[in-house]
């Protein structure tokens, strides 16, 4: 037998799942079964109804068409490009073809032959994983389906379990107790004391008498609020437990327990029957469970954080938390979680930040530094979708004060800002090119003058203004007075109310970027320039969606959702009738978050351009599918806004 | 060689392999059978040069279509040393040979066997038919056989018709690579004799669909 053709054959199919999990030898001996068909355009590979093949097909060169004959015609199912695997389901299933398959130009197909293939199944459980993933919900061809691929990716990881970080070890393996010392209330806190120190703890929950928890009295709480007040130990716990306690159930999944634990700061989590307050506890998880599992975890991180005030020590700390994001790219671990913990990662550094200016600042300010103010994230880092640390995107606001006072006040601000950002810059964040920051005069201001500004955009939609609208309109607020940045989502909404035709200027804007699929389903490249024949990820393909679901959060009024993908979320709910599209656009986002910040990574850039010949056919196939949604969800905009008959 | 080589020339008896090979001829193929039933066997070989007197085959692959299907487990792929063949040496037939060497009678045995009668297909044959000729004449075959077609010459045949000079045309328009390009069959590595059989049975395939289009259907239609 020839080898060169056996290489040949080989080479191309090592390049498509599921052939990618084979080792060589094994792709060697399909390779070597192989037979290499040639239709012309338009004759058939099977129909519908014929008996199974011998073998399955992958396209190697050329368009197959797979469609279901109907009586009123034919309706297309999927169009198969090159790598595409087809034709397994009938060969699986022992039963006829549900499907015509139609060569749409001179195609070269190659044919796996039954028996070769149907022993690896059995070898390789990788493999029948693989098909499995995606047969299980009646695919036709391997690939298709975000939410499938995405499956089937997560699950081989499992497989290959490797004891990195240990982020994403299984649920048994999390160790909590069960065995938690509660005290009933109306027990003085000598009692409480004394349990715990038989115990050898350093908590107590306390419950009352159906065992359901009301709170919890840490050795922190004896020494600050017993001790140090000189507080008589008589006092019934009641008086200085933490309550209400945060409670969930122990079935809820790590990561969300984790989660919960480093957005509340929460040094124990307790763990009752069904999740609820009213239900009687049955363990606790503490913070030094979690970090004796794990090593270098966000966990361990953020305390180390929050444990120094140098600005060195932040950006080094920054850095690991950078060399965490790639464990967790690498291993496929749910987008949500990854951006939440690196958002607050980021959040956590810009308090710090703001209290370390604060700290040399406040001083020579003594009537400024009272003044209410809040620090805001903008566009990406406001979307808690930064990944990477691109351009800083962020914005200041304060009270309104008397005019004579203004001046100073200002300055104070700026200086804060300033100070900010600085810090910022040295943990490896990059300054915002168009001056989109807190320390820029415009980005400073008081409530009084944002809400101006708000309502110029609104009211007269020109291009800057909904420029700056796509980046404004995702604030977040970071550190500060809350009640400022709810007030100006307030004015927002009050604003928008009466002028619905700002969603449709929007909307126009929304869709100026151009499909990011060509007519012959390639990439739309950039023509010239640095980043010639590339991809712009960011512009073609996660702009639409961002502003898509900016655009559907405005028009339903929701408040406090700010990741896209989590608006995508909202908006199933609040669109049944889209409830798939709506989930797939999520889908579809995160896995452009992921692939834009692998790019990123891996290139040492904001991720933005990608290389299409540069990913494997998992990652292009992956991508492509992610424009799907898009297109559905313009056509959408384009009706739901009347975008035809508008014209700006 | 002379005129009176002939003459002098000893005439070497059939080996067995070669009296099979050529009992398969005793029936012809039908004119009426339709392309997609036919077997063909495409070949490509590289050689040492190109003078069919001085040069040698250094290397030879082959892969078997039928029905428009390559089939790779039916594809061959041998090396041979050249000096071998030489008349001196090709004396000398119990010699030690290199490892991954095919030794020239068990190669011209696995050939004449994987050709069988079907038609043999390469481009530019007459060139690869004559090289390998010279090998067959050892073993008392002095021409192949089957029916050929060459690549070259149905392209020609198909683009500009039956009577179309090729010396008008622009050199090179009929070489390999450039019909490749024009029929978009990915080129990889060229220039092994396996690699080029590869190329040149994708060629076929494509090539024998236009001829279908043009009335070509069957055998007799297809070497005419």
């Amino acid at each position: 037998m020839s080898n060169v053709i056996v290489n040949r054959v080989k080479e191309f199919l090592k390049r498509f799942p599921p052939f990618t999990f084979l080792s060589d030898a094994t792709l060697g001996l399909v390779a070597k079964e192989v037979e290499v068909k040639y239709y012309a355009e338009g004759e058939y590979l099977f129909r519908q109804g014929d008996a199974a093949q011998s073998a399955f097909f992958v396209l190697k060169e050329g368009i197959v068409q797979l469609a279901e004959h109907k009586e009123d015609g034919e309706r297309v199912v999927e169009v198969c490009d090159e790598g595409d695997v087809f034709g397994v389901l009938a060969l699986l299933g022992k039963r006829p073809y549900i499907l015509n398959a139609q060569a749409k130009e001179d195609s070269l197909v190659y044919a796996i032959p039954v028996g070769v293939f149907e022993k690896i199944l059995e070898e390789n459980s990788r493999v029948s994983l693989y098909f499995a993933a995606g047969f299980a919900s009646g695919q036709v061809v391997i690939r298709s389906d975000l939410s499938q691929s995405q499956k089937a990716r997560s699950e081989f990881k499992e497989l290959s379990k490797d004891n990195g970080l240990m982020i994403f070890t299984g649920q048994s393996d999390m160790n909590f107790s069960s065995d938690v010392l509660c005290c009933m209330t109306g027990k003085s806190i000598g009692d409480a004391a004394q349990l715990m120190s038989e115990k050898g703890v350093g908590s107590v929950i306390i419950i009352d008498e159906n065992k359901f928890p009301l709170g919890i009295i840490t050795d922190k709480d004896l020494r600050n609020k017993v001790v140090a007040k000189g507080l008589a130990y008589t006092t019934p716990v009641e008086e200085i437990m933490t309550t209400p306690v945060i409670t969930k159930s122990k079935d809820e999944g790590f990561s969300n327990l984790y989660l919960t634990m480093i957005k509340n700061r929460l040094h124990h989590l307790i763990f009752t029957e069904d999740g609820t307050a009213q239900s009687a506890v049955i363990g606790i998880l503490s913070d030094h469970d979690i970090l004796l599992s794990q090593g270098n975890s966000p966990a361990v991180l953020i305390n180390a954080l929050m444990n120094t005030w140098d600005v060195n020590e932040m950006a080094k700390v920054r850095n690991r938390a950078e060399l965490l994001l790639k464990y967790y790219l690498e291993n496929e671990v749910a987008m949500d979680f990854v951006a939440n913990i690196i958002s607050e990662i980021n959040d956590i550094i810009i308090q710090r930040a703001i209290q370390i200016a604060k700290n040399k600042i406040d001083k020579e300010f003594p009537e400024a530094s009272k003044v209410k103010f809040c620090f805001l994230s903008l566009g990406s880092e406001g979307r808690e979708e930064q990944l990477l640390r691109t351009d800083l995107d962020n914005a200041l606001v304060y009270e309104d004060v008397p005019k004579e006072q203004q001046e100073e006040v200002q300055k104070y601000m700026l200086l804060i800002a300033e100070d900010v950002i600085e810090t910022l810059l040295i943990c490896g964040f990059h300054p915002c090119p168009a001056d989109m920051m807190a320390n820029n005069p415009k980005w400073c201001q008081p409530i009084s003058v944002w809400k101006q500004y708000f309502s110029n955009w609104i009211i007269t939609p020109n291009q800057k203004a909904l420029m700056h609208a796509t980046i404004f309109f995702d604030f977040r607020p970071i550190f500060g007075h809350k009640a400022l940045s709810e007030e100006m989502t307030d004015h927002i909404y009050n604003e928008i109310a009466g002028k619905t035709i700002f969603l449709n200027f929007l909307a126009k804007n929304a869709l100026l970027n151009p499909a990011p699929l060509g007519f012959f389903r390639n990439f739309i490249v950039e023509k010239t320039g640095e980043h010639r024949d590339k991809f712009d990820i960011k512009l073609r393909a996660m702009m639409p969606l961002a502003d898509i679901a900016r655009i559907l959060v405005l028009s339903h009024r929701v408040v406090g959702i700010n990741n896209t993908f989590k608006r995508f979320e909202k908006m199933a709910e609040l669109e049944p009738n889209h409830q798939e599209l709506m989930l797939e656009a999520g889908k579809a986002y995160e896995i452009l978050m992921r692939m834009r910040a692998i790019e990123g990574m891996r290139s040492e850039s904001a991720g933005r351009y990608i290389q299409p010949e540069s990913l494997g056919k998992l990652q292009r196939q992956l991508l492509k599918n992610t424009f799907a949604p898009i297109d559905e969800l313009q056509k959408i905009m384009r009706v739901r806004f009347q975008l035809d008959y508008f014209n700006s | 060689m002379g005129w009176f080589d002939f003459l002098s020339k000893k005439k070497v008896s059939k080996y067995d392999f070669v009296l099979e090979y050529e009992a398969l001829f005793e029936k012809r193929i039908p004119k009426l059978r339709p392309v997609s039933q036919l077997r063909f066997a495409v070949l490509d070989t590289e050689t040492t040069g190109l003078d069919t007197k001085k040069d040698y085959v250094v290397s030879f692959g082959a892969i078997a279509v039928k029905d428009y299907r390559m089939l790779v487990n039916q594809s061959i792929e041998t090396y041979l040393d050249a000096p071998m063949q030489k008349e001196a040496s090709l004396k000398v037939h119990e010699i030690l040979y290199p490892v991954g060497v095919t030794p020239l009678k068990d190669f011209a045995e696995d050939l004449l066997k994987f050709v069988g009668n079907d038609i043999i297909v390469g481009h530019h044959i007459g060139f690869d038919l004559g090289m390998l000729e010279k090998i067959m004449v050892n073993f008392g075959l002095e021409n192949f056989l089957n029916p050929v077609i060459d690549t070259h010459a149905l392209a020609i045949r198909l683009e500009k018709g039956p009577h179309y000079d090729p010396r008008m045309g622009k050199p090179r328009e009929y070489s390999l690579d450039a019909l490749c390009e024009r029929y978009g069959i990915a080129l990889d590595d060229r220039h092994t004799a396996a690699g080029d059989a590869f190329l040149t049975a994708q060629l076929l395939m494509k090539l024998l669909k236009l001829a279908e289009k043009k009335g070509i259907k069957d055998f007799g239609e297809l070497m005419k």
